[in-house]
């Protein structure tokens, strides 16, 4: 039963999307809305009884395999197109479907106005099929083709509104970024094939430890390999820089795809791969200082944008380097639980300022906004809840899932503790830019000359999600109490077969408790003192520092150098070939072959005089020559 | 008609005091290299076909020469022939240059070049 | 030797007039001309036994043919295009060029052909050349020929028709 149920949240939602899709016409928008929602609704449904049936079984009874054909049969490599539902996928999937008809509903108002709301629900529908793919593959090549579907569905998104050159922008450079991650993953699928013959999960773990061998090259290869994907995916350094421009993108689809769950596979791939990690410990380290950096790189950054999108954009790649940096270190349950976390709080405060924006009439700017917690009431709480969250203030789900990770971090060697150090450092950067945002945009008085429209309050079909996601953000964190239970590592056991062990020590949690929260309220006070208490002192402290400043909203020049070291050379081969390659070789030698055949037949042209006379005498001549010959063949 | 023939009572096939073919064929020779020369030379078209027509009779010539030399009659027949065609030939070619002259067109062959190129 | 004597008038006559044919200016006189051809070449088929041919040389050839050029050269009026002189002299030396070419070829080919009596004289014949011979030839072996032939002159009267079409105006001309 659950192999069925499992198809049947598979592809529900592509159904919606083929529907809707094929539907001549414009349908009329309830059939839209219904469709639209409905399927991920109906998913949710389904794998909330997958969930409830495994809660009913043993933790290693957890696992389904299903097959629906063998996809390639070739001598010596095997494919099937099957699923594989077990702890991990389910996890996955319960936030891929629940947040997702959340986010479904809500832009169900959001994108009331908008004339192509057949063509978004459409594309929300494949992607929400496409990510599920990615998640329920039982083998490295549909996770792959999950991957790649993805990332079409996220330029679709990030491009929909296609007549703003930005957006179009963003949408390309999000697909040629993840272009360079695919290669890496496909590249380890290559080496995976060649070394171990196989591509099966199940196959590849059991005989990986044989086939790879413990920290090899080939390991190595294979993890850094699909790391690269990992990082082009979710968006870490130096693949990163797609991400804040993916903002371009209705806020649905930035809170959908762009916090909750796209962004988020690459740390899943790297949850999944955990025996491949434990066999390359070098990668692993590779891993976590990425994770590490990108966290430290992006808070930063986020500290002076004005865009208030991109600050929840920057706010996500810094949250998901947490993320990568935990499975890196081996602190997987860590990892997932802080992706749980995130995918409420995160969602919730993209959803939530999306209100504000709605209100706003598409404003997004900080610097035109402000005061608006006399207007929004519930949206403020929302963002507050969201931002308490995300800062890690107990009780709030943040706290637990971010401690987590850095305490265990602590446990593993002398990086995991230089990584925990850095994570708490972006803890506070965390909190006060996040609070910066919360203050500029909710408290404080009104932009000058007021707003243009009064900002009104959301239906209920915004409302709702929020409200929802602020309780999940809020009680999330009870999953997994430190001295108490930790549903989440029970829940993620099965699944993870190559568990380094890590256990943090009481004095450890107890330690990266108090410094983080007390870095995190020390650093909302002083968001408070430059942003709320008086509101000029922003800009006296903007104006001593601009320095920093510069190089911060410049976001440390990625996109700079990018442009003058990879595209404008990749610009200028094009063009040289152009013109020395396609102008001469290609089309001279086919203008030079018509020009042969033109002049071939002006050439013989010239025997067509017209003249009767000429043709006459060609005809004599001929018999001449034949006579000659005759004569002469006949001596 | 035989009595040119009948000099004495020589049968078939003797050889008799006359003209040997090879002269009456220098003769057809002579007239096509003339009818040549005509064709090649004359731009008035009707001045053309009147070398045709020393073409083809000299053809008719060799025809009925060669006739002779072999004793049959299917020479003679190829020779009628030959002037059916010629009388057909005459009447489409003539209507051609009476239909020019009807255009106002030059009666010069040179000119009725719209065939070139 | 009295076939020599008349076999070298008629030939002479007929090159002659053959060559005045070629080069006389006037449509007229050139017609003429060939009047004598055609009729010289009567008297050389008499000689060589065929004298139907000859026959019909005479009423078919010089009888209608050239009185249908006639007929032509004096619709057409005083002046049609007399011959200014050959622009393209080039095709005048080609021309001779080629006549002279041809000329040796058959020369030597006649002088040299293997052919058996080609060069002595000529044997006596049956009766090749009378009417009944002529008619037997056609009926027995050449009536395909002879059905064809009434066809050809169907499709030139009909040519000969269309073209005489004032509306015409496809043919031969802008």
């Amino acid at each position: 039963m659950i192999s069925v149920l499992a198809w049947l949240v598979l592809g529900l939602p592509l159904l919606g999307c083929v529907i809707l899709s094929l539907w001549p016409g414009e349908p009329d928008r309830r059939v839209t809305r219904v469709l639209g929602v409905g399927m991920p609704a109906v998913s949710f449904v389904l794998t909330a009884i997958i969930f409830a049936t495994f809660l009913g079984r043993d933790a290693d009874d957890r696992l389904e395999i299903t097959t629906l054909w063998n996809w390639v049969q070739s001598d010596g490599l095997s494919i099937d197109l099957s699923l594989q539902i077990d702890t991990l996928s389910v996890m996955m999937m319960l936030v891929i479907t629940g947040v997702g008809s959340l986010i479904v509903l809500y832009s169900t108002e959001y994108m009331e106005h908008d004339r192509d709301y057949r063509r978004f629900f459409a594309e929300m529908g494949f992607f929400l099929f496409a990510m599920l793919l990615l998640v329920e593959a039982a083998n490295f090549f549909f996770l792959i083709v999950g991957w790649g579907l993805v990332g079409l569905a996220s330029y679709l998104l990030i491009g929909f509104y296609y007549d703003r050159p930005p957006a179009v922008a963003a949408a390309k450079k999000a697909f040629v970024v993840n272009v360079v991650g695919d290669v890496g993953m496909v590249l380890a699928a290559f080496l995976l094939v060649r070394e171990l013959g196989t591509l099966d999960y199940g196959e590849v773990f059991q005989t990986a430890p044989e086939g790879l061998g413990m920290d090899t090259g080939v390991a190595t290869a294979v993890a850094l390999l699909l790391f690269v994907g990992a990082a082009a995916k979710s968006a870490q350094i130096p693949l990163h820089t797609w991400l804040p421009d993916a903002m371009e993108g209705p806020t649905p689809v930035s809170a959908l795809i762009h916090a909750a769950t796209m962004v988020t596979a690459g740390v899943y791939m790297i949850v999944r791969c955990n025996v491949l990690y434990q066999l390359a410990p070098v990668a692993g380290d590779v891993v976590a200082v990425v994770g590490a950096a990108t966290l430290l790189m992006a808070a930063t950054i986020a500290l002076v944008q004005v865009d208030i999108k991109r600050v929840l954009a920057w706010s996500t790649v810094s949250q998901i380097g947490y993320m990568i940096m935990g499975a890196g270190l081996g602190v997987y349950d860590g990892a997932m639980f802080h992706f749980l976390t995130h995918a409420f709080f995160k969602a919730l405060l993209f959803l939530a300022v999306g209100i504000a924006i709605h209100a706003l009439a598409g404003e997004q700017s900080l610097d035109r906004m402000g005061g608006l917690r006399r207007h929004l009431r519930l949206t403020h709480v929302a963002v507050l809840v969201g931002c308490l969250a995300i800062a890690g203030i107990p009780p709030f789900s943040g706290f637990f899932s971010k401690d987590e990770i850095l305490a265990t971090a602590l446990d593993a060697g002398s990086l995991g503790v230089a990584c925990a150090i850095v994570g708490l450092i972006g803890a506070g950067l965390t909190a006060f830019y996040m609070f910066r945002l919360f203050f500029r945009a909710f408290w404080g008085s009104e932009p000058e000359g007021g707003y243009p429209h009064a900002p009104h309050n959301p239906g209920w079909a915004m409302s709702l999600p929020v409200v929802i996601l602020s309780i999940g953000a809020a009680t999330a964190g009870f999953l997994q109490v430190p001295g108490g239970w930790q549903l989440i590592t029970d829940w993620l056991e099965p699944t993870i077969l190559a568990d380094p062990g890590l256990e943090p020590t009481s004095a450890a949690q107890w330690f990266v408790s108090i410094v983080s929260v007390s870095l995190a309220v020390v650093a909302i006070a002083l968001a408070w003192w430059v942003f709320a208490a008086d509101p000029q002192r922003r800009l006296r402290l903007a104006a001593a520092a601009t320095g920093p400043r510069a190089v911060l909203a410049d976001q440390y020049r990625f996109d700079e150098v990018y442009e003058e070291v990879l595209i404008q050379p990749g610009r200028d081969l094009g063009d040289a070939l152009t013109n020395g390659v396609e102008r001469y070789a290609v089309q001279g030698t086919v203008e030079g072959v018509v020009r042969g055949f033109l002049d071939m037949g002006r050439g013989l042209r010239a025997a067509q005089t017209g003249l009767v006379r000429s043709y006459v005498f060609a005809m004599i001549a001929g018999l001449v020559a034949v006579g000659v010959i005759f004569s002469l063949a006949m001596r | 008609m035989s009595s040119v023939l009948a000099m004495g009572t020589a049968a078939v096939g003797d050889p008799q005091e006359g003209v040997p073919l090879a002269l009456y064929l220098g003769v057809s020779g002579g007239l096509f290299l003339l009818g040549l020369l005509g064709v090649l030379t004359r731009r008035n078209p009707l001045l053309l076909f009147l070398a045709v027509e020393l073409l083809l009779n000299s053809a008719n010539l060799s025809l009925v020469g060669f006739s002779r030399y072999w004793n049959v009659t299917d020479g003679h027949v190829f020779a009628l022939v030959v002037m059916v065609v010629a009388a057909a030939e005459v009447v489409i070619g003539l209507g051609l240059v009476v239909a020019v002259f009807r255009q106002r067109l030059a009666l010069d062959v040179d000119q009725m070049s719209s065939m070139k190129g | 030797m009295g076939e020599r004597i008349v076999f070298t008038i008629a030939a002479a006559s007929a090159l002659a007039s053959g060559t005045l044919v070629v080069t006389l200016k006037e449509p007229f006189r050139a017609t003429v001309a060939l009047i004598g051809t055609l009729l010289s070449l009567a008297v050389l088929f008499v000689l060589l036994a065929a004298p139907f041919v000859a026959a019909i040389q005479v009423i078919v050839y010089a009888g209608a043919i050239v009185v249908l050029f006639l007929f032509v050269i004096a619709y057409l009026g005083e002046r049609p295009l007399v011959e200014i002189g050959d622009r393209l002299g080039r095709y005048q030396v080609f021309a001779w060029l080629a006549v002279i070419v041809l000329g040796i070829q058959g020369f030597i080919v006649l002088g040299t052909t293997k052919l058996d009596g080609f060069r002595d004289d000529p044997k006596v014949v049956s009766d090749i050349g009378s009417p009944e011979a002529i008619g037997r030839s056609f009926i027995d072996s050449y009536i395909v020929p002879f059905e064809a032939t009434s066809l050809v002159l169907l499709v030139a009267a009909i040519g000969a028709v269309m073209l005489a079409k004032r509306a015409v105006k496809s043919e031969g001309g802008r």
